[in-house]
């Protein structure tokens, strides 16, 4: 498992890849069509004929948390198709890389993620997912964004721009909605708690952070925002990066 | 050629047969080869014109670029700026609209709709009418922050019905998407529920619920009647009428009837055309 994990970057790209023809499509229509509050969750009885999600969302479901168990936030380094296009924004901007070191209040933002993971909840559970836009059932690409955001509500609105916004702030910010904002990356980054195979630092690391300079979540091996993608391996000087059960860590 | 083999040609020959005779004749030998047509429809007609459009689409080589939505946003839409080719709302106020705006051309009668009584299978809080949503312990499921048919006019029937409020007092969830609520039917958290007679047909709840005639007395007439007819926009004239002359049709009116429609060619539909006016005036 190790060899097939380990920071092979083209195994990475080509997973990526895969995962962005197969689920690039459901992502778009969370995000642009749905017309519930918070979409991915509502797919089964979701009115919008059109989209992928309707057959993919539970299966999807059972293996994104699935793989958490196993290694953590791994869909988001391997498959999430939002982290792969936030990825692709990021490394297409240079002025990302002087920045990165700028960045100032990580901290405040470190929550975000989980607040808005509590609010998805209390809004799915407590609100019963509202609709906040007039589905279109089905329609040619263009028309049907045009209609959605014609006949959506306010919050539907902001939503959508919100969370358009946030992934193109990664021309800026490397991975600035996976690493703050997505709440399904907060439930990710609990449950990788309990995982049982991750990337770890071994007690040969020398804190000289070349790992996270080449890390798009700009974090280190185990610590919080790491996805396992493992582009951090081959960087580390004293080779104190290691992939295997937690309980080696 | 033994028994068996004969069977099966004269099978596939009655097959065959069938099958181009369902070709609607005026459809023989028309070729749109490269055209395309826009078609705009109240988004509760997707499913029985997304077959019907593919049945077209081969038969003529044309292409259907079809969109469903809640009518009432397509026709804001189109009321404002948007255009379309051809355009099968609900509601006769909207068309008539349209047309005085100059932007729906002409319209004839597509479908129309009908609401039932749904209880999960087995029904065993044993309801048969619209008046035992009024009996006491009876979990009804409303949707009343649904689009207008489906949340709206439920109520209207309800309160026609003289059991809106007893039925409101028992309701055990008030939603907004009546696909996602029926579930709470299915699954047998809620003993009854108004919908359009469609929602039993979709692939989701076929099978799945027992349904009850409501007294049409009880049903308002806005959402009722659909009806599709041609845009000033349209650019093949001549395509946009064979359209319509085939979803129109015996052929094209089965897809509507699969559905949960009730056919406007049909005695029945004849009827309600001229109970709810539906013309082109």
């Amino acid at each position: 498992m190790s060899s097939f994990v380990n920071g092979n970057n083209r195994i990475k790209w080509l997973l990526q890849t895969i995962s962005l023809v197969v689920l690039g499509e459901f992502a778009f229509y969370g995000i642009f069509r749905c017309p519930f509050s918070i979409p991915f969750v509502s797919c089964e009885s979701c009115p919008v004929i059109q989209c992928p999600g309707r057959k993919l969302f539970l299966v999807l479901w059972i293996v994104i948390l699935g793989s958490a168990v196993i290694s953590g936030r791994v869909f988001c380094g391997y498959s999430c198709p939002v982290g792969t296009v936030s990825e692709i924004l990021g490394k297409l901007v240079v002025i990302k890389r002087k920045r990165r070191d700028k960045v100032k209040y990580k901290k405040f933002f470190f929550y975000g993620k989980y607040i808005f993971l509590i609010a998805s909840f209390l809004i799915i559970i407590v609100f019963n997912n509202p609709r906040w836009a007039i589905p279109i059932r089905i329609g040619d690409f263009f028309n049907s964004i045009k209609l959605t955001i014609e006949h959506a509500n306010s919050l539907w609105i902001v939503r959508t721009i919100f969370i358009a916004g946030a992934i193109g702030t990664s021309l800026f910010l490397s991975r600035i909605w996976c690493r703050y904002l997505c709440p399904a990356g907060g439930m990710l980054e609990i449950i990788k708690g309990f995982s049982i195979f991750k990337y770890f630092m071994t007690s040969d690391c020398n804190n000289c952070n070349e790992c996270s300079k080449v890390c798009t979540m700009e974090t280190r091996p185990s610590e919080l925002n790491c996805t396992n993608c493992g582009e951090c391996k081959d960087v580390c000087p004293v080779n104190a990066i290691r992939f295997g059960m937690k309980f080696n860590a | 050629m033994n028994d068996i083999n004969r069977r099966n040609f004269l099978k596939k020959s009655g097959a065959l047969l069938t099958g181009s005779l369902a070709v609607p004749s005026f459809l023989n030998g028309a070729d749109y080869r490269g055209e395309t047509l826009q078609v705009w429809s109240c988004g509760g007609l997707a499913e029985a014109f997304i077959p019907a459009n593919l049945y077209f689409e081969g038969i003529t080589k044309s292409s259907i670029n079809y969109s469903g939505a809640f009518a009432a946003a397509l026709g804001k839409s189109l009321l404002g700026n948007a255009r379309t080719e051809v355009f099968a709302p609900r509601v006769l106020g909207l068309s008539k609209k349209l047309k005085a705006q100059g932007k729906l051309l002409s319209f004839v009668p597509l479908c129309y709709t009908k609401y039932v009584l749904i209880t999960p299978k087995g029904n065993k809080s044993g309801i048969t009418t619209i008046d035992d949503l009024a009996k006491p312990g009876i979990k009804v499921v409303l949707s009343p922050n649904a689009s207008p048919p489906g949340g709206g006019a439920t109520l209207a029937i309800m309160k026609k019905a003289g059991v809106l409020e007893k039925a409101k007092a028992n309701a055990i969830h008030k939603g907004d998407c009546v696909q996602r609520d029926v579930n709470l039917i299915i699954n047998g958290e809620g003993d009854a529920a108004i919908v359009e007679k469609r929602i039993t047909c979709l692939p989701s709840v076929k099978g799945k619920v027992e349904s009850f005639d409501i007294p049409e007395e009880y049903i308002p007439a806005k959402p009722v009647p659909f009806v599709i007819g041609i845009m000033k926009w349209v650019k093949n004239r001549d395509l946009a009428d064979n359209f319509i002359k085939f979803i129109t049709s015996e052929k094209g009116q089965s897809y509507f009837t699969k559905s949960g429609f009730i056919s406007a060619i049909s005695d029945e539909g004849k009827r309600l055309t001229e109970k709810y006016g539906v013309r082109d005036e």
